[in-house]
């Protein structure tokens, strides 16, 4: 992996071509469906993310699909596999991110790598190697040695990525491969997760960062409440489901009263979110705001519908509400 | 194979890798490690052996009151370790995510509760071993069978390590495991026949001294320790096995519930 680009990953396939397939999956706790019939392929090399707020059933569908987590009703397959079946073959080939980072504090930075590559199922030559490798890759060499509660909160993220990589599998399922990094941090992962991704890794990720999805997927599915409400690459699901753009104004104090009055009195949709006011116009496209042109302590600008805007109209609900 | 009845399906590689896991983070630490593997079992020796000890003049077919105790004593001290190992540590790996960790690769529950328990009882034979080679320089382990406490190091080893994993297992944080020491490891350090034989507790407490699995432990050790094996002690270790057959599947069911959700 020291050119994790130049490697060629080999990929075993469900009969339809799909890598990892899952048919109308459930998961209930008590009475409540944490997930509820979910269906969707991903195809390889493919990087396909459920997109969705905290408690939408996404990690549930991963531990499931990953085989960590029994299913109710329903079918896994993986490279052939049949995860419901047997998830002991399955966790012996998948790479998985769990959503903590699962670190033993116990252990320094190179022996949580070397003793997972050894669980997972390599000798303890081609372990101590290969942890050599990922930590290489991932920029972690000089910290080979240290105690992983030394470590930054992007480097222990990144390490918990490193793991996952330990077989160099094929397939990889992650759970917020992001959340809580500060942005120099996730920017990173996201560079690592590219290399990955040319090297033909196919990737199923989980995420509530709008931008993530964005950038990271070639296709996702918005989940809410156990669900998936749509699936389609990020375009196909901005051009569906988004306006063409949103007019989103700052206000200050004084004037707040009298923009939402205006708004009100001409029948244009708006929500605020924090201090900002986002205004979509009729049909999607660019609102009429002229009436406020003159008022005080009013700034306006417009940017292009996004994933946001998707996740707001299908569910109508914030993304980041949770 | 997909058979209505569950095989033994261990995968070896499992349980040596978790207990490589343990042997690589107590070497990392052993200098802290070692004070309670070693030092601190030589001090209570030595407290009772030459202190309470000087008090007592014989008991109970040992030649001295330091002989008589010091078997219980190791004993005693190697429950603790195994105790703690899968209730302390094995909950820190619960709560840290450790397992979860280690569940992504090809490992099952039961494994895991094998490397610990596997660890349990090399922490368990490292005190006992220790402890009890002081001993043997102090004169307090005079027999040659004395070699055998090694057994009942082992048996202390997966016993309590399976019982550990009943209180890791349910535990909603780590005051609750205060309970592991209070409830088990306690009244059963004092009343498992160490500092005295349980023949002078009260009739009825007798029987449940005899309940707790350390009582049997700590009867087998003085056995060899003494060279005065006779059947009670094969009944004993017979207990202690019977006991474990039950509480091992219970920690690896409870272990389940805990990790597999």
């Amino acid at each position: 992996m020291t050119n994790e680009s130049q490697q060629n990953r080999e990929v075993t396939l469900n009969p339809d071509g799909s890598v990892i397939k899952s048919e109308d999956i459930r998961k209930i706790y008590g009475d409540v469906a944490a997930v509820d019939g979910i269906s969707f392929a991903v195809e390889p090399g493919e990087t396909y993310g459920l997109l969705g707020p905290n408690g939408a059933g996404k990690t549930t569908t991963m531990r499931m699909l990953a085989g960590l987590s029994p299913t109710n009703s329903g079918a896994i397959t993986v490279s052939g596999i049949d995860v419901v079946k047997d998830n002991r073959a399955v966790r012996e080939i998948m790479g998985v991110v769990t959503q903590h980072d699962g670190l033993d504090g116990g252990l320094t930075v190179f022996q949580n790598l070397f003793l997972h590559g050894f669980l997972a199922g390599l000798s303890r030559k081609d372990s101590k190697n290969r942890s050599h490798e990922v930590l290489e890759f991932f920029g972690l060499r000089d910290r080979s040695k240290s105690n992983v509660y030394e470590l930054s909160g992007g480097m222990k993220r990144r390490l918990a990525i490193a793991r996952s990589m330990m077989t160099s599998p094929s397939v990889i399922v992650m759970d917020e491969p992001s959340t809580g990094l500060d942005p120099q941090s996730r920017n990173r992962v996201w560079e690592e997760l590219a290399v990955l991704k040319d090297a033909g890794v196919t990737v199923l990720l989980s995420t509530h960062y709008m931008e993530e999805a964005t950038i990271l997927c070639d296709r996702l599915s918005v989940m809410d409440h156990g669900k998936i409400l749509d699936e389609g690459t990020p375009d196909q699901m901005i051009e569906r489901h988004a306006p063409k753009e949103v007019a989103q104004l700052r206000v200050s104090p004084v004037s707040i009263r009298t923009v939402r009055g205006y708004l009100t009195e001409h029948n244009i949709t708006f929500r605020e979110v924090g201090a900002l006011i986002s205004v979509t116009g009729a049909n999607g496209d660019r609102p009429d705001l002229s009436g406020l042109k003159n008022l005080d302590g009013v700034r306006t600008s417009y940017r292009a519908g996004n994933l946001e805007d998707v996740f707001l109209a299908i569910t109508g609900r914030e993304l980041r509400d949770g | 194979m997909n058979l209505a009845i569950p095989t033994p399906d261990i995968r070896r590689r499992s349980v040596t890798g978790l207990w490589l896991r343990h042997a690589v983070s107590f070497v990392r630490y052993w200098k802290f490690v070692i004070t309670w593997v070693l030092i601190e079992p030589v001090i209570i020796l030595v407290a009772v052996g030459f202190g309470v000890g000087k008090l007592i003049d014989e008991v109970d077919g040992a030649p001295s009151y330091a002989e008589f105790v010091t078997p219980g004593l190791i004993m005693g001290n190697a429950m603790f370790h195994a105790l703690f190992e899968t209730s302390w540590n094995a909950y820190n790996r619960i709560d840290n995510d450790v397992y979860e960790t280690a569940l992504t690769t090809p490992i099952t529950i039961t494994e895991i509760t094998m490397g610990d328990i596997l660890w349990a009882v090399t922490r368990s034979i490292m005190t006992v071993v220790g402890t009890a080679t002081v001993a043997a320089l102090f004169g307090w382990l005079s027999h040659w069978e004395a070699i055998g406490i090694i057994i009942p190091a082992v048996m202390v080893g997966i016993t309590f390590g399976a019982l550990g994993f009943l209180f890791s297992a349910v535990a909603p944080h780590t005051t609750f495991l205060t309970l592991v020491f209070t409830l088990v490891a306690s009244p059963m350090f004092f009343f498992s026949g160490s500092f005295f034989p349980i023949s002078i507790l009260p009739d009825w407490v007798e029987p449940i001294a005899w309940f707790m699995p350390l009582t049997s432990a700590v009867h087998i050790a003085r056995g060899f320790a003494l060279g005065s094996l006779d059947i009670t002690h094969l009944w004993a270790a017979l207990y202690m096995i019977v006991l474990t057959a039950i509480i091992w599947p219970a920690a690896i069911f409870l272990l389940r519930r805990r990790l597999i959700k």
